[in-house]
């Protein structure tokens, strides 16, 4: 069956990336939160005692920066400087454009059977608030971690009970991030019925064409009418890729559910 | 080869910019003083009235000019509100020994007395005691004026003992916080308490809609009859779609029959 590329091998490596650091940070992270309770004692036995957890943490979250500096710098690359603003602002890009709030309100009405389901172009409104909640994200957790990672030096800019506060920003903001990790995206990357044991495009780079053509109809017809559709069509990866590709997204899935199932079993002794 | 040059050649233009626009910024800021930079310099003169060794006099910093916390010494508001007259007898934070006459207090440990206090991340985390950082006995309350935990010289005196090179900045970190969503909160630090909520709502908003929306639209698309149904999971699929979306058209089409027997009378 034939595919259309929709990531590159640089984005898909971009998401390979952010992916294992943020699996890191999230186990680290919340083995530093728990360390009061069992469950955290244990987690941070895995990476070999509290203090190694707390160094692995702010190692990680530096080389999750160092990923997100360089991803600034491809972005910066790729875009068409000389079709400015235009360039950024068609339907290949990320950026919400006029037509995702159309779009949103009538995919609302096909969920509750009120009308056709909207014709999505290359990417869909949740999509986009997907790729800017990571990189907000980035911003808030990777600038508060960055004060936070040595405080005696940072506080010699700040007031010292300014750490109280941007420990809290940092506590939440992981909160929130690891909740729609686990819970958003999952589901829409494995439980979803076009999907379902596990959406294969952010590893091998395609999408079968005729899935596309059901979900995102005015991409592919855009494609075909630009006549560009032949040069993005690409083969099927292996099946011995398509295996690895799916222990691999397993293994991570049930590593996060098993984060987020003990996080929620535990969270009343955080308070005691 | 061309490309990589080109990318190059953006990188370092963008460099450049980004760092005149940085050193323009820089250079407008006024010159404050650091928040670190406030030790005392004076050898004598600040003990001269009061009997005193000197002994600290190194270490000290002016008091610090922002506190977050709003601290009113004569009234606290824990269980019970002690007015200003019983404050007199019942506030300790100045005293030498600050539990100086409290019974049982030798058979009783810390943490029983003062809950609160045992829940901040230095116990909790690190497994640090309490003495590490209030010292032997007497335990000097926090304003006493010769006490370690004074903030003239608290962060050479407690919190350099484990961070090397503390300063008066850093040792403004709040040990013991307030709970940061706790309605007090608002009153003695407003900062954690509106960001704290700030943030809460940020993420609680962010659910209640998308994940409502994501179990929906799997549920939509479980349904979807449009889709081929290529595997048995598929048929059951658009089988049972058939059965619930045509229950929800109905429901729909009989709504609007009234609406136009009224319009009709109209
Ligand atoms: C018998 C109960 C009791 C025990 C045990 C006890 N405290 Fe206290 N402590 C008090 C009371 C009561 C006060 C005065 C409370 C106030 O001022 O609101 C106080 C005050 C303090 C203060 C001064 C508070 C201030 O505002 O300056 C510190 C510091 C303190 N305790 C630390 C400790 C430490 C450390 C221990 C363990 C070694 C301890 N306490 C054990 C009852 C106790
Ligand atoms: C890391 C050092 C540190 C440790 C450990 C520590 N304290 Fe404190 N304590 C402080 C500082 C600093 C203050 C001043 C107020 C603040 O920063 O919250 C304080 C204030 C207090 C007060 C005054 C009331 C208040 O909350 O301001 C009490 C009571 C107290 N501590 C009891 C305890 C007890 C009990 C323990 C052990 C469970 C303990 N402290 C452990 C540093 C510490
Ligand atoms: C007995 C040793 C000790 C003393 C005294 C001590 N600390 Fe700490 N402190 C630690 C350790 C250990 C950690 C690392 C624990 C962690 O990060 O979870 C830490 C972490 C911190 C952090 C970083 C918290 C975080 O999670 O990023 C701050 C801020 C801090 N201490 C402030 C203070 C202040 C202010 C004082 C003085 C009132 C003080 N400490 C006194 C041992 C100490």
């Amino acid at each position: 069956m034939q595919q259309i590329r929709r990531f590159t091998p640089i984005q898909r490596g971009f998401h390979l990336i952010l992916m294992l650091t943020f699996v890191i940070q999230s186990a680290t992270g919340l083995a530093r939160m728990y360390v009061g309770t069992g469950w955290g004692k244990q987690l941070t036995d895995l990476f070999g005692g509290y203090p190694n957890t707390l160094t692995i943490h702010k190692w990680v979250g530096l080389l999750m920066l160092f990923a997100f500096i360089i991803h600034l710098i491809y972005i910066l690359a790729t875009i068409n400087w000389r079709g400015l603003p235009g360039s950024i602002y068609g339907p290949d890009s990320l950026i919400p454009r006029l037509e995702d709030i159309g779009q949103s309100i009538r995919h609302v009405g096909w969920i509750l059977g009120l009308n056709g389901p909207p014709r999505f172009d290359r990417w869909a409104y949740w999509e986009k608030f997907d790729y800017w909640a990571v990189f907000w994200g980035i911003c808030l957790l990777g600038g508060t971690g960055l004060i936070l990672y040595n405080p005696v030096i940072s506080s010699r800019f700040i007031p010292g009970w300014a750490l109280n506060v941007l420990l809290w920003i940092h506590r939440i903001e992981a909160t929130l991030a690891m909740a729609h990790v686990f819970l958003i995206h999952f589901f829409i990357g494995h439980l979803r019925r076009e999907n379902f044991p596990m959406d294969l495009v952010m590893f091998e780079g395609g999408i079968d064409l005729e899935k596309a053509r059901h979900e995102r109809p005015d991409w592919v017809e855009r494609m075909e009418n630009e006549g560009a559709l032949q040069n993005v069509l690409v083969a099927k990866s292996t099946l011995s890729l398509r295996v690895i590709y799916h222990v691999f997204g397993f293994a991570i899935v049930i590593g996060c559910l098993y984060l987020l199932v003990n996080a929620f079993l535990n969270a009343h002794r955080l308070m005691g | 080869m061309k490309g990589a040059m080109a990318v190059i050649r953006l990188a370092y233009h963008w460099g450049a910019f980004g760092f005149l626009i940085g050193a323009a910024v820089f250079l407008t800021i006024p010159s404050v003083p650091s928040w670190a930079q406030e030790e005392v310099t004076s050898k004598i003169y600040r003990y001269r009235e009061r009997v005193a060794t000197g002994y600290y006099e190194g270490y000290e910093v002016s008091p610090r000019r922002a506190r977050a916390i709003l601290e009113t010494p004569g009234i606290r508001r824990d269980r019970f509100s002690i007015g200003a007259s019983a404050a007199a007898v019942r506030i300790r934070t100045h005293l030498p020994d600050s539990h100086r006459g409290l019974k049982f207090y030798y058979r009783t440990t810390c943490i029983e007395c003062h809950p609160g206090q045992a829940r901040n991340l230095h116990s909790m985390r690190a497994g640090i005691t309490c003495r590490q950082c209030h010292g032997p006995e007497p335990i000097a309350a926090i304003n006493h004026y010769y006490s370690a935990m004074n903030t003239i010289r608290r962060h050479a005196y407690v919190c350099s003992k484990c961070h090397e090179g503390a300063t008066a900045s850093f040792s403004g970190f709040y040990v013991h916080e307030p709970p940061s969503t706790a309605l007090s909160t608002r009153e003695s630090f407003p900062l954690l308490f509106y960001t704290s909520w700030g943030m809460l709502v940020l993420l609680l908003g962010t659910l209640a809609f998308f994940v409502p929306h994501s179990f929906m639209v799997g549920f939509r698309e479980l349904l979807d009859k449009t889709k081929a149904p290529e595997s048995s999971v598929g048929k059951l699929a658009n089988s049972v779609s058939h059965r619930i979306m045509g229950g929800i058209r109905k429901l729909f089409e009989k709504k609007k029959v009234p609406e136009n027997e009224v319009d009709d009378a109209a």
